[in-house]
């Protein structure tokens, strides 16, 4: 079943909880382009504020940043995503140095960069459906 | 039920998201999306809505401190993706707490929780008020509480609780719409949750009074007033 693909429907990215996306938008595919092209119009900006806090070295706005983005993940069914921040959320809160948040730092880093590769890629293939749909 | 809204919050996906299950419900007309506390405060100042989106954790101030500082009592609805503010949102009286991302049947619940009549809740539960008095419906009966017994009314959701030294009465009203059945020259509002009789504050500090022991606080919106009503020399 799970290989089969129904016509006008779109298969997404396995990173990416189906269930979660058909639970939020049902099967309004060019709702779902709407959400990632405004996640990735804000992505850079939200991300950016994640890397100046860490850049800064300030735990609460690294923290308040962390906490900002991570709801965009389930927004896009990225739940991995959203529970590593979830967890590095709570290690900020937990730090008694910054030195302790460095490894984590560098892990959630590199999943956010993945996270933004992922909704692009779904973005322009789910564009390209929608369009063939028309 | 065409209720007015407004949408406080910092993730644009999250706003729009909203916004989108606002108009889909066709029960709610969006005033106004706000990014942070004091752009939503000011909007507010000079507009009334009967339901806010609040998100908790923006940049600045959090949701919490536009509660605290909002001059009226529309209804609230929290939007956040942190669960450890649930006990707060039970401390504010907020009628749910949508943990984000949230479906939209679980959207169309929260709205289910708002009282069709909420902004305008007048069931006659003070069915008289005199200079020196009001009649307060509690318990099937009709009691008459002296303004001079009253320590303060407190908000509780859809109730009231009036507050005696000797008893605690509870009643379906709120605080907006008893703010003004209340005599002005005994009571005065001072918090969304609060209404107080000012012969009874025994001291006051710095957003905060104490009555028979009891810490009630005052929002920024109120504090002003407050000061000007007190015989501070």
């Amino acid at each position: 079943m799970g290989s089969e693909t129904l016509p006008n429907q779109f298969i997404f990215n396995e990173k990416m909880d189906k269930d979660t996306l058909y639970g939020l938008y049902t099967d309004d595919f060019p709702y779902i382009e709407e959400i990632f092209a405004t996640t990735l119009q804000h992505f850079d900006a939200d991300f950016g504020a994640v890397q100046l806090a860490f850049e800064q070295e300030n735990i609460e706005d690294l923290k308040r940043a962390v906490h900002k983005i991570k709801p965009t993940f389930g927004f896009v069914g990225l739940l991995e995503t959203q529970a590593c921040c979830k967890k590095f959320e709570d290690d900020c809160s937990r730090a008694s140095s910054f030195t302790q948040l460095t490894n984590e730092y560098t892990n959630i880093k590199n999943m956010l960069l993945e996270a933004k590769d992922i909704i692009q890629s779904e973005y322009l293939r789910l564009k390209a459906f929608n369009a063939s749909l028309l | 039920m065409s209720l007015s809204c407004i949408i406080v919050e910092d993730l644009q996906v999250a706003a729009d998201y909203l916004n989108r299950c606002c108009e889909k419900s066709g029960q709610l007309t969006v005033k106004g999306h706000f990014q942070a506390v004091p752009e939503a405060l000011a909007f507010l100042n000079s507009n009334v809505v009967d339901l806010i989106f609040l998100d908790v954790e923006m940049p600045g101030a959090t949701g919490f401190d536009l509660l605290d500082q909002i001059a009226y009592s529309p209804k609230v609805i929290l939007t956040t993706s942190k669960p450890e503010y649930a006990y707060d949102a039970f401390e504010y009286n907020v009628t749910d707490f949508l943990k984000k991302p949230f479906t939209y049947q679980r959207f169309l619940d929260a709205l289910k929780k708002i009282p069709p009549t909420a902004p305008e809740v007048t069931d006659n539960s003070v069915t008289e008020t005199g200079i020196d008095h009001i009649f307060i419906k509690s318990d099937g009966k009709l009691i008459r509480l002296n303004n001079e017994d009253i320590l303060y009314i407190e908000s509780m959701g859809d109730y009231v609780k009036f507050v005696t030294g000797e008893k605690k009465y509870i009643t379906h009203n709120t605080i907006k719409n008893l703010e003004e059945k209340v005599s002005k020259q005994s009571f005065m509002k001072v918090h969304r949750s609060y209404i107080i009789n000012i012969d009874k504050i025994s001291n006051i500090r710095e957003n905060g009074l104490f009555i028979s022991g009891k810490e009630i606080p005052i929002s920024k919106a109120h504090k002003q007033e407050v000061l000007k009503r007190l015989n501070i020399i």
